[in-house]
């Protein structure tokens, strides 16, 4: 690279990237996740590090290979290794071993309240509070995305063949299964918990009415989706996969069933590989294969802002703090930037 | 796309007790000084030489894609996506299938998931094959004919058991079914590792090995559903719009049946090779610069498959020929 390409790059900076912070980890981020003040990422090499604004980020060495899974726990983070090891974690580094399952991989991690939640093979293994032994559930296939809804009551397991919903009543779990042929990995629920929507192994996504099981099938991505997000009290689901962020409305009796979705923050020849909702805003950041990220609002006719400039290394995370003060993006070669989202902050 | 960042993926396959194990053995205690993956099914060991052992079910799954004979490893997927998020940088990458595995699955997923293709490559199918059991083995499984029919790499093991005669008949079966994968004899899968591992088969330009001598096309089966190859070779230019008519007719409606197609493509008009492969119904094609100078221009298809006999392949092959 010649001198003045880079001194274009560097005045190419963008606003965040100037007053931010950027650690090279060296190994993928994988995954993020908020606790309070702090953000949580796990990497490539096994380790967690909690980043917070000021201060150089806490390393706990957590797992022997690749952090796969993790999510939040009260003041901790769950995590699932492909170590076998299903730990929580606090970010002053103590380590509670829940389970270590040998040789198979911890693929998927959930919580609600005081409930911990992993998959590894084609079980889902449920501990609630005070109980040392986990209530199991069995699947016909491996186990590839788990979501609670926002009442803790019914837990949604993807896997091949579709989602199979389960139930909390009276401390026993009842199943529900959606079928969509084909194979199905990240699943959410919609905020209203009328809807359940996949990733699939094919280039779209499904998604399931609730109360009827009707199917939505939304089509027409040119890569996998790895990522998506709600935003807005509309809300959309925002997906990634596409060159645009992609905004599916989820209102009405219908949600997007016949209509077409919005499209913001377009990456040119680059395609979107991670989506995360503006807490509170109509608005989405999008990250893309090339390191780029935007920010925009879910309306055709707005800009978007550039976050962050090209990296050459795709978007794997993005996290804000609680308090929507803080970004962290995070990229399959390692290299973080924590920023304040706002300038006088 | 050809990528040097790409792990290359050896899959491992072989009826029962052909000496698999014997084989995963030796990768993983041998001091080689590299770093593999294994993804195994239910294998007791561990590594030794720094090497990462990964237990996994088959899963095999349709694509949800209209395409009938499209099954990949859902596993696999997985698997391959979570091992390429180590920070530490793998030499290889090892699946062993089970004893009654149909290799095609294995390979359609690396044809068919864009995240596998772009971080890893199908280096080779390695079939190890029992030189005792193995002709009764074909009589009786249709699991052992496909494992022959896909392999680039044949172990012949346990030769020390068999008569030099019966050696010949058993290399000889396998001829029949599959006429390119490299026989290797050995005992106690006795082969060196650089001849298993890091072969890059797969590559398209490994297509134009195709030697002409390979393509005698004499074939005597005794009963329809037997694996069989056949093959065509041609002086006359062909012409494009023709065979890409016939052959992608012919991967649409046979692709079923036909397991493996390779093949290097003189066209009219045109100053490079092309070179396809493909698996069932999946193909991979590109051209592969000019002919060499001084050498003919024939053009040499090979299908490896059953009932090849009926799908008029001679004819449709001869009216590709440009006038």
């Amino acid at each position: 690279m010649n001198a003045d390409l880079e001194k274009l790059q560097e005045s190419n900076k963008t606003e965040l990237e100037r007053r931010g912070s950027i650690f090279n980890i060296g190994a993928p981020a994988t995954e993020a996740v908020t606790i309070r003040d702090q953000i949580a990422v796990g990497f490539g090499d096994g380790t967690v590090r909690f980043f917070q604004s000021g201060s150089d980020p806490k390393t706990v060495k957590a797992h022997k290979g690749v952090v796969l899974s993790m999510t939040n726990y009260e003041d901790h983070v769950l995590t699932g290794g492909d170590d076998g090891r299903f730990l929580k974690i606090s970010s002053n580094g103590n380590i509670d071993e829940i389970f270590n399952f040998g040789s198979k991989w911890v693929d998927c991690v959930a919580s609600h309240k005081d409930t911990k939640v992993c998959s590894s093979g084609k079980t889902v293994y449920i501990w609630t509070k005070n109980k040392d032994k986990p209530q199991t559930l069995e699947h016909q296939s491996t186990v590839a995305g788990l979501a609670f809804d926002n009442k803790g009551k019914r837990l949604a397991v993807s896997r091949y063949g579709g989602v199979t919903v389960w139930k909390l009543n009276n401390n026993k779990w009842t199943a529900s299964n959606f079928t969509w042929k084909g194979s199905h990995g990240t699943v959410t629920f919609s905020p209203d918990t009328k809807y359940i929507v996949t990733a699939m192994q094919e280039n779209q996504i499904h998604g399931w009415r609730i109360n009827d099981k009707a199917d939505l099938a939304m089509r027409g991505y040119p890569s996998k989706i790895k990522s998506f997000t709600w935003v807005g009290d509309t809300p959309y689901l925002v997906t990634s996969g596409s060159s645009d962020a992609v905004c599916w409305p989820f209102d009405g009796k219908e949600g997007p069933m016949g209509r077409k979705p919005i499209v913001v923050a377009n990456g040119g020849k680059e395609l979107a590989t991670f989506v995360k909702a503006l807490n509170g805003e109509k608005a989405v950041f999008t990250g893309f294969t090339d390191g780029s990220v935007l920010l925009a609002e879910i309306d055709e006719s707005k800009k978007p802002i550039m976050i962050r400039s090209s990296t050459g290394s795709e978007v794997s995370t993005i996290a804000i703090s609680s308090d929507n003060s803080q970004i962290l993006i995070g990229d399959m070669k390692g290299s973080i930037l924590l920023s304040s989202l706002w300038a006088d902050n | 796309m050809e990528n040097t960042s790409q792990v290359p993926v050896t899959v491992l396959t072989g009826f029962l007790g052909a000496g698999k194990t014997t084989l995963l053995n030796r990768i993983l205690t041998e001091q080689h000084g590299r770093k593999y993956a294994v993804i195994v099914n239910e294998f007791g060991e561990q590594g030794i030489d720094n090497d990462l052992v990964v237990d996994a079910d088959e899963e095999v799954f349709e694509m949800n894609n209209g395409c009938i004979c499209c099954t990949v490893r859902g596993d696999l997927i997985r698997i391959l996506s979570g091992l390429m998020k180590r920070a530490d940088k793998l030499d290889a990458i090892i699946v062993e299938t089970t004893g009654l595995a149909d290799p095609a699955p294995v390979a359609q997923t690396f044809f068919v998931d864009q995240d596998v293709a772009d971080r890893t490559k199908l280096d080779a199918i390695v079939t190890v094959a029992d030189a005792v059991h193995l002709s009764s083995q074909l009589v009786d499984h249709h699991e052992a004919e496909e494992q022959i029919a896909f392999a680039d790499v044949i172990l012949l093991n346990k030769v020390e058991l068999v008569g030099d005669n019966d050696i010949v008949k058993v290399n000889d079966r396998i001829r029949k079914i599959n006429p390119f994968a490299k026989i290797i004899k050995t005992t106690r899968c006795d082969a060196p590792l650089d001849e298993i591992v890091g072969l890059n088969a797969f590559s398209l330009d490994r297509v134009l090995d195709i030697e002409p001598d390979f393509l005698e096309s004499d074939h005597d089966h005794e009963h329809d559903d037997d694996v069989t190859s056949l093959s065509f070779v041609s002086d006359t230019p062909l012409d494009m719009d023709k065979f890409q008519d016939w052959f992608g007719n012919l991967l649409r409606t046979k692709g079923q049946d036909i397991l493996r197609s390779k093949g290097i493509l003189n066209f009219k008009g045109e100053e490079e090779r092309y070179v396809f492969q493909g698996v069932h119904m999946l193909m991979d094609a590109s051209p592969m610069g000019p002919w060499p100078k001084g050498k003919d221009r024939s053009s040499r298809v090979v299908f490896i498959g059953r009932d090849l006999d009926n799908m008029n392949l001679k004819e449709g092959f001869d009216n590709c020929k440009s006038a």
